[in-house]
């Protein structure tokens, strides 16, 4: 009852493709029989609505099949992915999960029941209530991850009007809202969807040429990592409709470049967050980084420079931090944000902005300068504390040339003189080997070490 | 104690460097003539503070590449002594120089 619209869609493009896995193409005739396969496999299993349910895969077609039928059957998902594999036990127990269904690389499953006990107040309501669910861990980057709850009712309705489809390729994953929105935006609307095991620039763009895609969706650092490993040459774009970028802010260097080189492609900003959803947007245009946010069962606001949302989907809460709402359902996103009649423009997480002597700096504008420098092949910049003013800029700089430190300090300094007020050029500048990136695509300005990371 | 005056010509040295490097880098004009007891910051100092910040943060960095050493020439301890290591080019190197001894022993 859940799924129903989904099936109607899928009978009605019964001949048509509908997911590409492996160079291999399954129909929508194909997904509708493999999901009467796995909502019977459901039922023998005794897994009821309510169940919290792991589900520890990829986007392969029998995963997406059985993540529609753990939906119809009102159990509580939580899609891992091997992009956390250090942290699934953790997770597993955060989310209370009861059983675990894995889909390894043959697409073959395989079935654990666990021990836990769900006793987590918001877990308890939504098992009562038998509604489907939804548990999505954010990545970390800027702290520990949390476990955002949502009942998956709400979070369909979005997907009931129809709209125009794309043939499209997923580069998150379903462990992320991101990844999720696109799937089923695509499978709601008969549409052609290619998932990718590499995520590599040429996988991305050879996905393109191969299939002749019209959207992509992706964040920033996977477009300037398309830029700058000239991945674009190699390949044939001329399909590309609409370039679709979000989960971290833009830098305005590379929309500007990245216009410039496909002045055809509509490039368009989206904004969404695992405790709200994903939000209708509409950019002002391909070379601007104003946009619109909202949509029906989003309300937006400003409050002292800082974004807000109250949303229909927003999620129960967290499992694993305090509730981030104000007491009328405002969720305060921590995105600090210029406004301009109905357009806003992102500037930063506040948790990011740097203070130099009483000076308010961005990562964000220092990042988009550097990177207009040639030779850079990423960069990160954050703050650090000092002493002397509160704060100092710390770019950290992976670079193609074999200039010295301090060669390339002063080369920065003359780059930056006319671009940046003083206090804004990197007083700190660290060369480092690795690329500043997390698996999905988004830059990593906090240092961790190295065995923090999720790899 | 040879060793250790050695060592703080080195650190002037490479303290003159810098002020040269980031007086260029920063269009900040520097004297021809610097001595021992040029004044860095303050009252007719060279540097504004972010002019001192980038000096300090230099230098660390000089500091480690030369002689393996990581220490911090800013930090509550350095802004707490009873005269600023930061006065002169001189107090810079022999602050400087007391923390590599910590470190070295």
């Amino acid at each position: 009852m859940y799924i129903d619209f989904f099936q109607k869609v899928f009978r009605e493009y019964e001949a048509e493709n509908a997911i590409v896995w492996k160079d291999e193409i399954f129909s929508y005739g194909w997904l509708l029989e493999t999901l009467d396969y796995w909502l019977k496999y459901l039922e023998e299993q005794e897994i009821k609505g309510g169940t919290i349910v792991s589900l520890e895969a990829d986007f392969s077609p029998n995963a997406i099949a059985l993540f529609l039928a753990l939906l119809e059957k009102g159990c509580i998902l939580v899609p891992l992915t091997d992009s956390v594999a250090a942290k699934k036990i953790e997770f597993r127990q955060i989310a209370q999960v009861e059983v675990i269904l894995t889909i390894d690389e043959g697409d073959n499953i395989r079935l654990l029941r666990t021990n836990h006990t769900v006793d987590h107040e918001i877990l308890v309501n939504l098992q009562e209530k038998q509604e489907p669910g939804l548990v999505l861990f954010s990545s970390g980057s800027t702290g520990k991850s949390k476990a955002a709850v949502h009942n998956f009712v709400p979070l369909l309705e979005k997907f009931k009007v129809p709209r125009h489809s794309f043939r499209t390729l997923t580069f998150l994953l379903f462990d992320h809202i991101g990844g999720i929105n696109t799937l089923l935006y695509s499978l709601a609307n008969g549409g052609f969807i290619v998932t990718l095991q590499d995520r590599s620039p040429d996988a991305i763009c050879g996905a393109i040429a191969n299939y002749q895609l019209q959207l992509l969706p992706a964040s920033p650092t996977l477009l300037n990592l398309i830029l700058l490993s000239e991945a674009y040459q190699r390949h044939d774009l001329s399909s590309l409709e609409v370039i679709t970028y979000g989960t971290e802010v833009m830098p305005e260097s590379t929309l500007t470049r990245l216009h410039h080189l496909f002045p055809k492609v509509k490039l368009l900003q989206t904004y969404g967050l695992s405790e709200v959803g994903i939000l209708r947007s509409k950019s002002r245009d391909s070379n601007s980084l104003w946009f619109k946010i909202g949509g029906e069962g989003f309300e937006t606001r400003i409050v002292e420079g800082k974004l807000e949302i109250r949303a229909q989907s927003a999620m129960l809460g967290y499992l694993n931090a305090p509730n981030p709402f104000t007491e009328d359902g405002w969720f305060k996103t921590g995105d600090a944000v210029e406004v301009d009649g109905e357009y806003i423009r992102i500037l930063g997480r506040t948790s990011e902005l740097i203070n130099v002597g009483g000076e308010k700096v961005y990562p964000i504008e220092v990042e988009s300068t550097l990177m207009l420098m040639e030779g850079i092949e990423d960069v990160a910049v954050n703050g650090v504390s000092h002493p002397i003013t509160g704060q100092i800029v710390q770019a950290r700089v992976k670079l193609k040339t074999s200039e010295t430190l301090p060669e390339f300090r002063k080369r920065m300094w003359q780059f930056c003189q006319d671009k940046l007020a003083k206090y804004k050029i990197p007083q700190k500048v660290v060369l480092v080997e690795e690329w500043l990136h997390s698996d999905r695509f988004k830059k990593m300005r906090r240092e961790v070490p190295a065995n923090e990371y999720s790899q | 104690m040879i060793e250790s005056t050695a060592q703080t010509e080195k650190l002037i040295d490479l303290i003159l460097q810098n002020i040269e490097e980031i007086g260029e880098e920063q269009q900040i004009e520097i004297p021809a003539n610097l001595s021992t007891d040029t004044a860095l910051f303050g009252k007719h100092g060279l540097f504004d503070s972010l002019g001192l910040v980038s000096l300090v943060v230099a230098l660390e960095q000089r500091i480690e590449d030369e002689f393996e050493l990581s220490i911090s020439l800013a930090d509550e301890r350095a802004m707490s002594q009873k005269n600023s290591p930061y006065r002169t080019i001189e107090s810079l190197a022999n602050y400087a120089h007391s923390l590599m001894l910590e470190k070295q022993n």
